[in-house]
């Protein structure tokens, strides 16, 4: 059993890596003591919260979890309070306001979901296109980590196999796939006039069926910022089955270093509790998974003499190649209704845009369809035109059922000047916040110049539109990955093929850190196949002593 | 979980702070009995009822007067002024009296109203209180089709892709 200080598995973090990690090393017979900087907080909290702010409130996907002093995070609802922590530089520095929480159970509970994993070409793209670089290991290899990582949260999808991205597949979902709502299948039409295919997601949503304990969706239309019902996976739904196995949880625990020891192993964590006492806590094995940004920034705060770059950080590349997928959003109105709003937020893409042989010039886009309800858009839109009476229901119902958004999200390369930093402003606790600079590049840029708002326009029209605005500032996608990045080069990479760091032997690093290239999708079932197949070696290791 | 680690989130968004106000409210509403400000809720919902064809929940309504009339001084004077231009015209639905108020503040107060009832806010900014979430009516003119957020009014897979015309405008 872990006790309060010490145990065979140390995890820093609580969301989805750390606790699928945390799930498999207890059932391997180990002792876990997680780590979590924010609070633990009950669902119908967050429910609440998200009921009780002001309509044009409820858009921002943080504002209902609102950061302990100890544990900032973006907050969004206004510039000045987004530059309160995250410090941002750079042509895009806009793009790179990252949505992450701090809370226990991590950013996965306002994650619209979708599980798309890379394909085998997302992963060859130095050899197939001549651009950023390859995994050291093929899509077969991942492969049967993505599959366990389907079964591990709950994914569904369709059985047909022209209907999967990407078709190669050992299982079949352990769920079919979630109906589309009418906006969705009015896209899917559109889009099939055009020669491509609005794919149904693989999504973390339980389909038809209870799965896991969770129950089955219900189309409560609220992925984003929290389900109310947990029929979609969040990893605070894992907190209950990883103490039933003995794990232990301490919240409010702020990790702020780690220490090594004369053979450069990890000795210990050290945290801050709220009242700013600090706590040390030992282990064998380390596992840092406090996402992206978190995770890199408590590396190089960590820095001692073996280590003067930070720990694990002899190859410099600690920080650097920060991604995410660059978005664009095309707003449209249109004259026959779409309506958006009957079942999930998010069911459902087009893929096929994110391949081809133009990747050796510019990147890859996905294309989506919200299906966010636009009737909170539609009411604060009419009633700020004065309207009243029939008139002003009779508008709120058009600018609901008559508009509608494509989101656009593109491909970027991994590039080192995209690098975060401790920045020398200090949060509550005196910690360094993190400073990133953040270019998307060319790469993008043509991408959407030449490719991705062109073919979004043909969408728009195809689906009847009188009027398309196409957003020019991209914006954040949340999909934080690059900054520990992988590779079986030492010199040139921060983890090995299993996520440890090559400098120490007993800490790993999985997650959207060690992610080589981003694809278009969401990163989220890439870095849980990386955390399962990271928890393979960590069973291993620690059984071999 | 310690009790205080369950219940963490701000003391701003937590029930207890709405029993405060709603208590605020009664309290307001008592030493004022004298001066006839219990009335005023119904003028208040009088006049709601006159700029709004739909039916509107009364605890709301008081909240709502309350909040505004503490807001602004002047707000109880002008609900009584436009209770008189509807009464004046014989109003029973509001497009039979809304060309008749004037622009300017009276119909800032009248729009304001209107606003309240259907975004559930007086104002929509950060920090500021919800005196309706479900029962904002702004939800209400899509009912027939979308969820209001976090509710659900399907089941398991129990949505299609079918819809209703625009102009099948639903009754609330």
């Amino acid at each position: 059993m872990a006790n309060e200080n010490s145990a065979d598995v140390v995890v820093v973090g609580t969301g989805i890596v750390g606790c699928l990690i945390a799930q498999q090393t207890l059932d391997a017979g180990l002792s876990v003591l997680m780590l979590e900087a924010g609070p633990r907080v009950d669902r119908w909290r967050i429910v609440e919260n998200f009921r009780n702010l002001p309509p044009t409130l409820r858009l921002h996907f943080d504002a209902p979890y609102p950061p302990k002093a100890w544990a900032p995070h973006m907050e969004s609802y206004t510039d000045a309070a987004a530059a309160e922590y995250l410090q941002l530089e750079g042509p895009n520095a806009r793009a790179y306001r990252q949505g992450y929480v701090r809370y226990a159970g991590g950013t996965t509970w306002h994650w619209a979901g979708i599980c798309w994993r890379l394909t085998p070409q997302d992963m060859r793209l130095k050899s197939l296109y001549g651009v950023a670089r390859d995994w050291d290991f093929d899509y077969d290899t991942l492969e049967p980590y993505y599959t366990r990582a389907e079964y591990a949260i709950g994914v569904c999808g369709p059985s047909d196999s022209s209907l999967q991205w990407p078709p190669m597949r050992s299982k079949p979902y352990p769920m079919g796939p979630l109906p589309f709502g009418p906006g969705e299948q009015r896209f899917t039409e559109a889009a099939a006039r055009l020669g491509l295919k609005n794919l149904p997601s693989a999504q973390a949503r339980n389909s038809r069926i209870a799965y896991d304990g969770r129950p089955p969706c219900c189309g409560n239309n609220n992925c984003i910022p929290v389900c109310p019902i947990a029929a979609k996976y969040d990893a605070a739904t894992a907190l209950p089955k990883i103490e039933a196995k003995g794990g232990r949880i301490l919240a409010n625990a702020v990790a702020y270093r780690v220490e090594t020891d004369q053979k450069n192993a990890i000795a210990a964590v050290h945290y801050f509790d709220p009242n700013k006492r600090t706590h040390r806590i030992t282990g064998k094995i380390f596992v840092l998974a406090c996402n992206g940004i978190e995770t890199p920034k408590l590396l190089l705060l960590s820095k001692d003499e073996r280590n003067p770059n930070g720990v694990a950080n002899s190859s410099d590349q600690v920080g650097r190649n920060m991604m995410d997928q660059p978005k664009l959003v095309a707003e449209l109105t249109v004259t026959e209704p779409l309506w958006t709003g009957v079942g999930p937020v998010q069911g459902s893409s087009i893929m096929q845009t994110s391949q081809g042989e133009f990747r050796s010039r510019h990147g890859g886009a996905l294309f989506r369809f919200n299906n966010m309800a636009r009737s909170a858009f539609g009411g604060v839109a009419a009633v700020r035109k004065g309207l009243v009476g029939k008139a002003l229901d009779e508008e709120i119902r058009r600018l609901s059922a008559c508009t509608a958004e494509i989101a656009i999200e593109h491909e970027l390369l991994p590039d080192p000047n995209n690098r975060l930093t401790l920045s020398n402003q200090k949060d509550w606790l005196g910690i360094n916040k993190p400073n990133i600079y953040y270019d998307v590049g060319d790469y993008v840029r043509r991408s959407a110049k030449e490719y991705s708002v062109p073919l979004v326009r043909k969408l728009a029209a195809e689906l009847g539109a009188t009027n398309v605005q196409v957003s020019t500032e991209f914006t954040n996608s949340d999909h934080i990955m690059g900054g520990t990045i992988m590779g079986a080069n030492s010199a040139a990479s921060v983890v090995d093929l299993d996520c440890r760091t090559h400098d120490h032997p007993n800490l790993f690093l999985p997650g959207g850190g060690a992610m080589i290239t981003a694809g278009c999708g969401n990163s989220t079932l890439t870095m849980a196949a990386l955390a399962l197949k990271a928890a393979d070696a960590i069973a291993g290791q620690a059984k071999r002593g | 979980m310690s009790a205080s680690d369950r219940d963490d989130a701000p003391p701003d968004f937590s029930l207890f702070r709405r029993k405060i106000l709603v208590g605020g409210g009664l309290v307001l509403g008592g030493l004022a009995a004298g001066t006839g400000i219990p009335d005023f809720a119904n003028q208040f919902m009088q006049l709601s009822s006159l700029l709004i064809p739909h039916q509107l929940d009364r605890d709301v309504g008081s909240r709502l007067a309350t909040a505004l009339s503490t807001k602004d001084p002047g707000f109880t004077a002008q609900v009584s002024t436009l209770l008189g231009i509807a009464q004046k015209k014989n109003a029973r639905i509001v497009e039979e009296f809304f060309p008749d108020i004037p622009d300017g503040p009276l119909k800032d107060t009248a729009l304001l109203i209107v606003s309240a009832w259907y975004l559930g806010v007086v104002v929509d900014a950060p920090g500021a209180e919800v005196f309706a979430y479900e029962l904002a009516l702004m939800y209400q003119p899509t009912i027939d089709v979308m969820t209001i957020p976090t509710y659900a009014i399907s089941g398991p897979n129990g949505w299609t892709a079918e819809a209703p015309p625009l102009d099948s405008m639903p009754t609330f």
